[in-house]
C-alpha cells in the first residue's frame, strides 16, 4: 500500500523538459493551474489533455509511472465528481429523487472537476516533480521568493525544509512498513474492528515512528552542523540557475496555447458548464 | 613538530550536576597523517571524545587543539569544522539531499565555494570513494555500504585534513563493511588524511597504525596494535575482545606453549603455528 507513493519522486533524464530552468517550470506550472480552472469548455479540456500527453511523451516519463501516480487519487476524483454533480442544480433536469437532483450542468461540472484534478496531478505532481531534481525545485522556490527575504520571509529555511522532507519521505515510508510488519508479526490487527479499534491499533505504529523521527532529526542536525551548515547567508550553489533559449521557447508556447484555450471560453461551440 | 591534534588535560561532563566525569583528564596527541582506532565498551566516552574534535562539544576543563586551532575559538569554528570531517553510524541520518552529487555538494555550498570549484570537489570526492557512477542516483536506492561512502564523500568535499568516524560500519553488512574500510584505508594512504575511527570490530582496529583504548572516560592503553593487543588480560577486564588469532595464541600460551610474538592476522597466526609444528618434528 505504501509502496504506491511515487508522488514527489524524481526520475533523472535528459529530455528538454528535464533541461528547463526550474524557475521557469514553476512559473509555467502556475500559469497551467490558473488556466486549468478558468477553462470551461470541454473541447478546450480535450485539447489540453492531448497537449499534456505530448509533454509526458517528450519528458520520457514511462506511461506506467503516470498511471501509478494517478492511482492513489482515484477515489478522490470520483468523490469530487459526484459531489459536484449534485452541487450544481441548474439546467435541464435529468433525474430527481427527494432533494437530490441531477442536471446537465451538474454532470458537466462533475466531469470538469474530475478532469481538473487528474490534469493537476499529471501536470504538477507528475511532470514537474518527476523531471526536476528536488534540489533544483527547492532552489527555484528559494530563488523565486528571495526578494521577500527583506520583509523577513524565510525563503532559504522553507527551501531547506522541503529538501529534507523530500529526502526523508522514502526513508520514513520504509520504516513505517517495517514497524507495521513487526507489529503484525506480534499479532496486531489493523484491518478489522470498529474505527475506534483500528485507530487504537495505529498507536503502536505511530509512537515508534515518531521516536525514531526525532532521533533522526537530532542526528541529522549534528551531521549538518559538522558539514558547516550556517543557514542561507553566503551560501553558494553547485548548479547556478540559468535561463536559456529552450526556456523562452517553452514560455512562448505555453502562453500562446493557454491564451487560445482561454479564448475558447468566449466561443460559441463545445460543451460548457 | 607540533602534533596535528592534541588533548590537554581534557575533562568533560554533559551537565554541571553530574557527579562523575564522562571524560577525565585526557592527554593525547595524534600526528598528521596517522590512522588511529579508538576502542572501548559501551558508554566509555568514545563518541564524547570524538565530538570534541570539531567543537560539537567543548571541554568542561582543559583544551583541545586541532591543527593549531583552539576548539573553543568561535571565530575559527568553521575553519575547524572544515578541517575535521565527521562521519556517524547511520548513513541515512547524515545524507541531506536526495540525489547523490547534490548531497556531496552540501558542505562546499555551505562554505561558499564558487560553483565551478564545487563541481570539481564533488567529482573528486565521488571518485575517491569509488561512487562516480552513482552521481545522479537517489540515495534511497543504494546499499548501506554505498550510502556510508556517500556520507564520507560528503565530508571529503570540504577537503578536510582529518576524518573522524564514529562506528561507521556498525549498521552495515559484511560486504558494506569491507567497502567502507577499504575506502578509509585508501584515503589515509593515498590522500594522507588523518583518520580517527571508533569501532567495535577488532579486525578493523588492527588495520590502524595506532590503537587507543578507553574505559570509564580514561585512556587506558595506547600504542601500535601489536603492543595494545599484547595486553589481553587488561582488555578482557574492561569488557573488550581481542582479534581471534590473538585470542588463540593467548590460550595456547596459557596452556604452556612457548610463544613470544603477539599476532593479529590469520596469516601471522598460521605462520607461528607452522613454525611451532615444524619445531616439534
Ligand atoms: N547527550 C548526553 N547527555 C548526557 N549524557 C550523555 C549524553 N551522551 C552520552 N552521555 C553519557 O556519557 C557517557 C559516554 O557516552 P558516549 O556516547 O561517549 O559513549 P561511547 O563510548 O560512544 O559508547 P557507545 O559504544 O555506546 O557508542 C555515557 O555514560 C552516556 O550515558
Ligand atoms: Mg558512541
Amino acid at each position: 500500500m505504501l509502496k504506491d507513493i511515487t508522488l514527489g519522486q524524481f526520475f533523472p533524464g535528459t529530455s528538454p523538459i528535464h533541461r528547463l530552468d526550474p524557475r521557469v517550470k514553476l512559473l509555467l506550472a502556475l500559469i497551467f493551474i490558473v488556466v486549468l480552472f478558468v477553462i470551461n469548455n470541454l473541447v478546450a479540456y480535450i485539447i489540453m489533455g492531448v497537449l499534456l500527453a505530448v509533454v509526458v511523451k517528450i519528458s520520457q516519463i514511462p506511461l506506467g509511472l503516470v498511471l501509478k501516480g494517478l492511482k492513489p487519487i482515484f477515489v478522490v476524483v470520483i468523490i469530487t465528481a459526484i459531489l459536484n454533480i449534485f452541487y450544481n442544480t441548474t439546467g435541464e433536469v435529468l433525474w430527481e429523487w427527494g432533494f437530490l437532483r441531477v442536471t446537465t450542468n451538474g454532470i458537466m461540472l462533475g466531469i470538469f472537476m474530475a478532469i481538473r484534478i487528474v490534469y493537476l496531478i499529471i501536470g504538477v505532481a507528475i511532470i514537474l516533480t518527476y523531471t526536476t531534481s528536488p534540489i533544483l525545485l527547492t532552489d527555484a522556490v528559494e530563488n523565486v521568493f528571495s526578494p521577500f527575504k527583506r520583509f523577513g520571509f524565510p525563503a532559504h529555511e522553507i527551501a531547506m525544509m522541503m529538501t529534507i522532507a523530500i529526502r526523508f519521505i522514502p526513508t520514513l515510508v520504509e520504516e513505517t512498513e517495517k514497524i507495521i510488519n513487526a507489529q503484525k508479526a506480534r499479532g496486531a490487527d489493523f484491518e478489522t474492528g470498529s474505527i475506534l479499534k483500528r485507530a487504537k491499533a495505529l498507536v503502536p505504529i505511530l509512537v515508534p515512528l515518531f521516536v525514531s523521527a526525532f532521533k533522526r532529526a537530532d542526528e541529522l542536525a549534528i551531521a549538518m552542523e559538522c558539514r558547516c551548515y550556517q543557514g542561507g547567508e553566503n551560501r553558494t550553489r553547485m548548479r547556478v540557475l540559468q535561463t536559456s533559449r529552450i526556456d523562452y521557447v517553452a514560455i512562448v508556447i505555453t502562453v500562446l496555447v493557454c491564451a487560445a484555450l482561454v479564448s475558447m471560453n468566449f466561443m460559441e461551440f463545445g460543451w460548457r458548464a | 613538530m607540533k602534533p596535528f591534534i592534541s588533548f590537554e588535560n581534557l575533562s568533560f561532563k554533559y551537565s554541571e550536576e553530574e557527579p562523575r566525569w564522562v571524560l577525565e583528564n585526557i592527554n593525547l596527541t595524534i600526528d598528521d597523517g596517522s590512522f588511529v582506532a579508538v576502542l572501548g565498551h559501551n558508554g566509555s566516552g568514545k563518541s564524547t571524545l570524538a565530538k570534541h574534535l570539531n567543537a560539537i562539544l567543548l571541554p568542561t576543563e582543559g583544551k583541545v587543539y586541532v591543527d593549531g586551532i583552539d576548539t573553543c575559538d568561535e571565530e575559527k569554528l568553521f575553519d575547524l569544522r572544515q578541517r575535521v570531517g565527521m562521519v556517524f553510524q547511520n548513513p541515512d541520518n547524515q545524507i541531506v539531499a536526495t540525489v547523490v552529487e547534490e548531497d556531496v555538494a552540501f558542505a562546499p555550498e555551505n562554505l561558499g565555494v564558487p560553483p565551478a570549484e564545487i563541481r570539481e570537489r564533488v567529482d573528486w570526492a565521488l571518485e575517491a570513494v569509488s561512487m562516480t557512477e552513482y552521481r545522479e542516483a537517489a540515495s534511497y536506492h543504494l546499499s548501506g555500504g554505498q550510502k556510508q561512502r556517500i556520507a564520507i564523500a560528503g565530508v571529503l568535499a570540504m577537503k578536510p585534513k582529518c576524518i573522524v568516524l564514529d562506528e561507521p560500519t556498525a549498521m552495515l553488512d559484511p560486504q558494506g563493511r569491507k567497502e567502507v574500510m577499504k575506502t578509509i584505508r585508501e584515503l589515509n594512504k593515498n590522500e594522507g588524511i588523518t583518520i580517527v575511527m571508533i569501532t567495535h570490530y577488532m579486525n578493523e582496529a588492527i588495520m590502524a597504525d595506532r590503537v587507543v583504548v578507553m574505559d570509564e572516560g580514561h585512556v587506558i592503553l595506547d600504542g601500535d596494535p601489536y603492543e595494545v593487543f599484547s595486553h589481553v588480560d587488561e582488555l578482557k577486564s574492561v569488557g573488550l575482545d581481542v582479534p581471534q588469532p590473538t585470542e588463540l595464541m593467548y590460550l595456547l600460551k596459557g596452556a604452556g606453549v612457548d610463544i613470544e610474538k603477539t599476532v593479529l592476522t590469520d596469516e601471522e597466526c598460521a605462520e607461528v603455528l607452522y613454525n611451532l609444528l615444524e619445531g616439534q618434528r
